[in-house]
């Protein structure tokens, strides 16, 4: 029965880049093409519920009829990751029914409900794929589909450039992923092959597998310092691109992470797992004082998705941890707080992704410093905005806190570790969360206090109106599973243990991870209840001008702009910017009054400079060595292909 | 008998807050020599606001006036975890102590956006320091309090409580020590006392927690400064409770609760005493400066987590 669904919903996702081009020409069938794609995901969602909830595995392999071996398997972490895909797109897909036709018209617009699902599609190759083929065909499908979503917004030369990038650094780490497939031969046929074989393998092939699978997925996850193509390519984007693209295509290389280090390696030596709680604290930290320094609103997003990858790999770095030292139990915790909080910064990082579009939409600008006032002005958009602000946050009662709890919870369980290492490691990396939690509180209580708080700073700001209704119930949905995951917990961690069981066999969940289930509820009625009192009680107000030290005049170029927020924060860790900027000031006649002063400050990341520019550099310099083979002289030709068929001669010769 | 005792914690907790302001204020002033205003000022501010009307600024949202309620509401529940008279407190759950820091940062991040609202300098003035403050404050916080945690083998603030209350007095360890210090630092800036930032500063552009609320009046006004009382108590008190929680009734006795209830006013008029002391023999830090105080908490902190590894 789930078989037949899921072919159903294959089918159907796959018959709606035909139905836009059978229909282009037909103005009414115009909403054909989402109506079909939300109809399929919520037959997918319904798949994905019965294999994650209910437990129900089931395979479709057409390598019987096919030349090659292709199978599609669903067990619980590919119904996991196919739930997140399918329930985080259902509403991003119902914002752009509204979105794209106001945005894009003509060709632009059936390329986008043609590219939309086949990109969808091949995440959702990449989750449920079970032989080395299918997973490579949709994780190569994946990046093209991205970089041909992010053209259809343009190809100037910038542009252009960023998807280079873009293109450059997922080859490059698709390499590293068909590299980790390569070692498991002659046992890569299919997963369970891979699986069964993975036990026997030599220490030294294991780490090879494993290096090669973290470097690989980890330039896709976009963890510090393979991140480099993030904030180039996802701002990009449409904005319901952006919002798959950071919410859901990063998630598709922690799957495969967790799929290669816990499914078919099973953990290995604990320096696995700090290299990885290594790259968690980097791209934490580094991430989000990026974003801090950043008032281009989606560029700061998608550096909060750096950082958000970082406390992923906090915690399936511990999760590592743990299952070298042999304690499973909170091995399983640690596993299931990083899955959580992919599932939750899917839900929050398309809302935020989306709130950004109806944004654009209502004012025009991305442009932190040109908002302002828009909470009074689009009510709905500001109201979820907000949600999304204090899920990602992590502030209690809403989603991203539960999972960063989990995360706590586990690291301090490193105390009872026996090896003297994690003892002190993992309790010290909760600090580190703490740092990046209070960090992402400052940039955030900055993006919403600036975008949406206060005055409007331009004319755009100030005539913005609300989104149509479709947009508004997109962002609804996600909004409402923020707080409902926020709250009920207990709704995803059941089976989230049932999850860890299978890949980490025969542990369930510890007592720890339920126990905030039972108190978060009782805090959410507690704090509605006493706010709706306090509410009702002091409902009269007076409105009066804001207080500007008795003086008249105060305007909105007044208050403090994004940049000057986030001054103090750039200062104290100012070692991490390394801004180059110049300030000139051209004197007028008396000395204190100056004719203009003009400030520049323009910010490289020390890693283009110092970790990336030598080896571009390299590459290009043998490039023009190696040039000098071409002379285009016929008869050098002739002589290099006479030597390789005498090379070849005394090769077979001697083998 | 136990929900009615926690219960009276909390009410304890709500009731008594401006008292501790008010004694402060009072022994500071007494300290430089003034005669200073009466204890039970505070009280009669907050009446007075209450019965005023709420002004909000004509650029503000419905930000402005929720943020003051839902820092009220926070504070008040981050106070449920802390036991007062005896082990136990209202809400025990294991980790609770990162809800607890996580409500206070729920409070202050509404607090922050208040602030944005009003449309004026210095509402961003205030928010973008606090921002400041209270980032570098969070890990030395959270960490101490593992620390605690970890030397406790319990992960709840009761749990914590309950073991200490059964150790010697006098075998006090190195992890204790350094991580009372680290929040004994943390608890200064968490609150906006002297050297950090100076809740009796009339000139803002020194200003830290008073530009954020430059802007609010009447109930909303009282609700932050209500809030901002007991989140002042509630720290006090938990550093009574972690570190030195003897006294407190080990059995649910009404002779033990009135004696508990004794020696904890004993533990808090010391504490007060102290701050005001502090506040008033120290100078208020350059903002600048305000890191490395933290870092200091940090360092200790860290240090703690570090001893309780080394010292099992």
């Amino acid at each position: 029965m789930t078989q037949v669904a899921f072919s159903l919903f294959l089918v159907a996702t796959l018959s709606v880049p035909l139905v836009t081009l059978m229909s282009h020409r037909w103005t009414k069938a115009r909403a054909l093409p989402p109506i079909l794609l939300m109809g399929s995901l919520a037959v997918g969602i319904a798949v994905a519920a019965a294999g994650f909830y209910g437990g129900q595995k089931f395979v479709v392999d057409v390598s019987q009829v096919a030349s090659f071996s292709f199978a599609l398997s669903v067990d619980r972490l590919s119904a996991f990751f196919l739930l997140l895909i399918c329930s985080v797109s259902l509403p991003v897909i119902l914002f752009s029914s509204s979105y794209i036709p106001r945005h894009y018209s003509g060709a632009r617009r059936h390329w986008l409900w043609v590219l939309l699902p086949l990109f969808l599609m091949s995440m959702v190759l990449v989750a449920t794929a079970s032989t080395p083929f299918a997973f490579l065909f949709g994780w190569e499908l994946m990046t093209l589909f991205s970089a041909g979503l992010i053209l259809i917004d343009g190809d100037s030369e910038q542009r252009r450039h960023n998807i280079f990038v873009y293109l450059l650094m997922m080859h490059a780490g698709a390499a590293a992923v068909i590299g980790a497939f390569l070692l498991f031969l002659p046992h890569a046929g299919n997963f369970a092959e891979m699986r069964a074989s993975a036990a026997a393998m030599p220490p030294s092939l294991r780490t090879a597998v494993f290096l090669l699978a973290f470097v690989g997925f980890g330039t896709k996850a976009g963890i510090v310092p393979l991140h480099l193509w993030l904030p180039r390519a996802h701002p990009i984007a449409p904005s319901p691109v952006s919002a798959l693209m950071s919410g859901v295509m990063l998630k598709t290389a922690i799957y495969g992470f967790v799929r290669f280090a816990f499914d078919f390696l099973g953990g290995g030596p604990s320096w696995w797992g700090y290299l990885v709680l290594l790259a968690g604290c980097v791209s934490g930290l580094l991430g989000v004082l990026y974003a801090i320094a950043e008032h281009d609103l989606k560029r700061l997003l998608a550096y909060h998705s750096v950082e958000n990858i970082g406390i992923i790999y906090l915690g399936l770095g511990a999760a590592l941890v743990f299952t070298a030292n042999h304690a499973p139990l909170w091995a399983a915790l640690a596993l299931a707080a990083a899955l959580l909080h992919c599932l939750n910064h899917a839900i929050f990082k398309s809302l935020l992704f989306l709130g950004a579009g109806a944004i654009s939409d209502a004012a025009h600008t991305l442009d932190l410093e040109e908002l302002g006032g828009l909470q009074k002005r689009m009510r709905v958009t500001g109201a979820v905005f907000l949600i999304a602000c204090c899920s990602i946050v992590g502030l209690p009662l809403f989603n991203g806190f539960v999972s960063e709890w989990l995360t706590f919870r586990s690291f301090l369980a490193g105390s009872e570790m026996t090896s003297l290492s994690a003892a002190i490691i993992l309790p010290l990396a909760a600090g580190v969360l703490a740092l990046i939690g209070g960090l992402a509180a400052a940039c955030f209580a900055k993006v919403y206090g600036v975008a949406f708080l206060g005055r409007p700073r331009s004319r755009e700001a100030e005539s913005a109106n609300e989104v149509s209704l479709p947009m508004q119930a997109g962002m609804g949905a996600l909004a409402t599973a923020c707080v409902v995951i926020g709250v009920f917990p207990g709704l995803v961690l059941r089976s989230m243990g049932k999850l860890t069981e299978e890949l980490l066999p025969g542990v369930a969940l510890p007592q720890a991870a339920t126990s905030l289930s039972g108190v978060l509820p009782g805090i959410a009625l507690f704090v509605l209840v006493l706010v709706a009192a306090i509410a009702a009680l002091k409902r009269t107000k007076k409105l009066t001008a804001t207080w500007a030290c008795g003086l008249p005049g105060l305007n909105e170029r007044m208050q403090y702009t994004s940049t000057a927020f986030s001054k103090p924060l750039r200062k104290v860790f100012s070692q991490v910017y390394k801004s180059d900027r110049t300030v000139e000031v051209v004197p007028g006649g008396p000395p204190y009054f100056p004719v203009s002063i003009s400030y520049r400050s323009v910010r490289t990341t020390s890693f283009e400079k110092s970790l990336y520019r030598p080896g571009v550099d390299a590459i290009v310099a043998a490039a023009h060595r190696l040039r000098q083979l071409q002379t285009g002289n016929i008869q050098i030709y002739l002589l290099y292909i006479f030597a390789a068929l005498i090379a070849l001669l005394v090769f077979m010769r001697f083998v | 008998m136990k929900l009615a005792i926690n219960t009276v914690q909390i009410l304890l907790l709500l009731l008594l807050a401006p008292l501790v302001r008010g004694v402060i204020a009072r022994l500071k002033a007494r300290i430089q020599n003034r005669h200073g205003a009466s204890v039970w000022r505070p009280y009669a501010d907050l009446l007075k606001l209450f019965r005023k009307e709420d002004l909000v600024p004509d650029s503000a949202s419905f930000v402005f006036r929720l943020a003051p309620i839902v820092l009220f509401t926070s504070t008040l529940v981050a106070a449920a975890f802390v036991p007062l008279l005896h082990g136990s407190a209202l809400l025990d759950a294991t980790g609770d102590f990162v809800l607890l820091v996580y409500l206070l940062a729920l409070g202050r991040f509404f607090l922050m956006l208040g602030a944005m609202d009003g449309g004026s300098s210095f509402g961003g003035m205030g928010a973008s320091r606090e921002a400041l403050v209270s980032t570098l404050a969070e890990a030395p916080f959270l960490l101490a309090l593992v620390s605690v945690a970890i030397a406790a083998r319990s992960n709840s603030i009761a749990g914590m409580v309950r073991w200490t209350l059964v150790q010697d007095f006098f075998q006090f360890s190195a992890v204790h020590a350094l991580a009372f210090a680290a929040l004994a630092l943390v608890a200064i800036a968490e609150t906006g006392r002297v050297p950090v930032d100076n809740p009796t500063t009339h000139l803002e552009l020194t200003m830290i927690h008073e530009a954020m609320v430059l802007e609010y009046s009447g109930p909303s006004l009282a609700l932050i400064e209500w809030a901002s009382a007991i989140k002042l108590t509630v720290i006090m008190a938990l550093l009574i409770a972690l570190f030195v929680p003897w006294g407190a009734a080990s059995s649910l006795s009404a002779m033990a609760i009135g004696i508990a209830s004794l020696v904890l006013l004993v533990k808090i008029a010391a504490l007060v005493l102290t701050l005001a002391l502090v506040e008033s023999s120290v100078a208020k830090l350059r903002m600048y400066l305000v890191p490395d105080f933290l870092g200091v908490a940090s360092a200790l902190a860290i240090l703690a987590v570090v001893f309780t590894a080394l010292m099992r």
